[in-house]
């Protein structure tokens, strides 16, 4: 594969929709080639991915109140009383 | 006032199990939605009252978080929106890498697998709440559900009633937003030095 301009630009140009992965699986490979011959390409790809990475850990250190769903089920009328009710996604 | 008696017992049961399971990720989206654990409590108890009166429109088997999130999205929207906070970014004049050079400049790019740890380490959780404050809301609210639960741009839309491309848009533009207002807390709260942005555009 040639490592010219236009195939950094082009990979650059589909970089959060290689990071979401919404790309078919010709392009996503195509994608990971270009990655593996062109460190310039590699670096920005590894920092916005790590970047992603930071802000959502950020963003997920909520703690929701132990009791949370033994309320919200009172007061709605559900009979749910279940310690530890509830998922555990947001933490910290 | 509850009426869990509206929906038939079998299914109330079925939807306390539900709602059990994605109570917690719920309210965090909401204490990001409204900045407040009074109001994000509200929010998720308001959903979750619509959410059992309305389960009779759940599909078993589809995804009932994302199901749930659109409810209390459109909760958000209908009770708070004409809260409208003025946002603190311009839409369209942030550089591509913006942040990648900012942080390069500054020496916070690491090496390895995870080169904005650094950066991310010092900034710490409630200024990067501060930065996705300052986006405008539409890109917020897309940017939650995006960043909190992992939901798809599908999943995304139909929470928000809009095309898919307007989401994959939003987000897209709004990660490159995050990015200046990332930079900007960072100066704002001194981790960085003003100087280090000279040339700013």
């Amino acid at each position: 594969m040639s490592l010219d301009r236009t195939t950094c630009e082009e990979a650059f140009r589909k970089l959060d929709d290689f990071l979401d992965r919404r790309l078919g699986a010709d392009e996503m490979r195509i994608i990971e080639q270009h990655l593996e011959v062109c460190a310039a390409c590699a670096r920005e790809f590894t920092f916005a991915a790590s970047l992603l990475e930071g802000i959502r850990s950020k963003l997920r250190q909520v703690s929701a109140p132990p009791d949370l769903l033994a309320r919200i089920s009172a007061r709605i009328g559900l009979a749910s009383r279940g310690p530890g009710g509830g998922d555990s996604s947001p933490s910290g | 006032m509850p009426d869990p008696a509206a929906v038939a017992a079998p299914r109330t049961a079925e939807f306390e199990s539900l709602f059990a399971s994605v109570v917690h990720s719920a309210y965090g989206v909401a204490v990001r939605f409204t900045h407040n654990r009074a109001d994000a409590e509200d929010l998720v108890q308001e959903a979750a009252l619509l959410a059992l009166r309305g389960f009779d429109s759940f599909e078993p088997g589809t995804n009932f978080k994302a199901w749930f999130l659109r409810i209390l999205t459109n909760c958000y929207f209908s009770t708070r929106r004409r809260e409208r906070r003025r946002p603190t970014v311009d839409l369209d004049d942030t550089p591509d890498l913006y942040l990648q050079a900012r942080a390069g400049q500054a020496g916070l790019i690491g090496e390895g697998a995870d080169p904005a740890a650094a950066l991310f380490d010092r900034l710490g959780a409630e200024r990067v709440v501060e930065a996705l404050n300052r986006l405008p809301e539409d890109y917020r609210v897309a940017s939650i559900l995006y960043f909190m639960e992992d939901l798809s741009y599908e999943e995304i839309a139909r929470a928000l009633g809009c095309p898919v491309g307007t989401v994959r848009s939003r987000l897209h533009r709004g990660r490159k937003m995050l990015q200046k207002t990332l930079w900007q807390v960072a100066e704002e709260s001194g981790i960085v030095s003003h100087s280090s942005a000279q040339g700013d555009a």
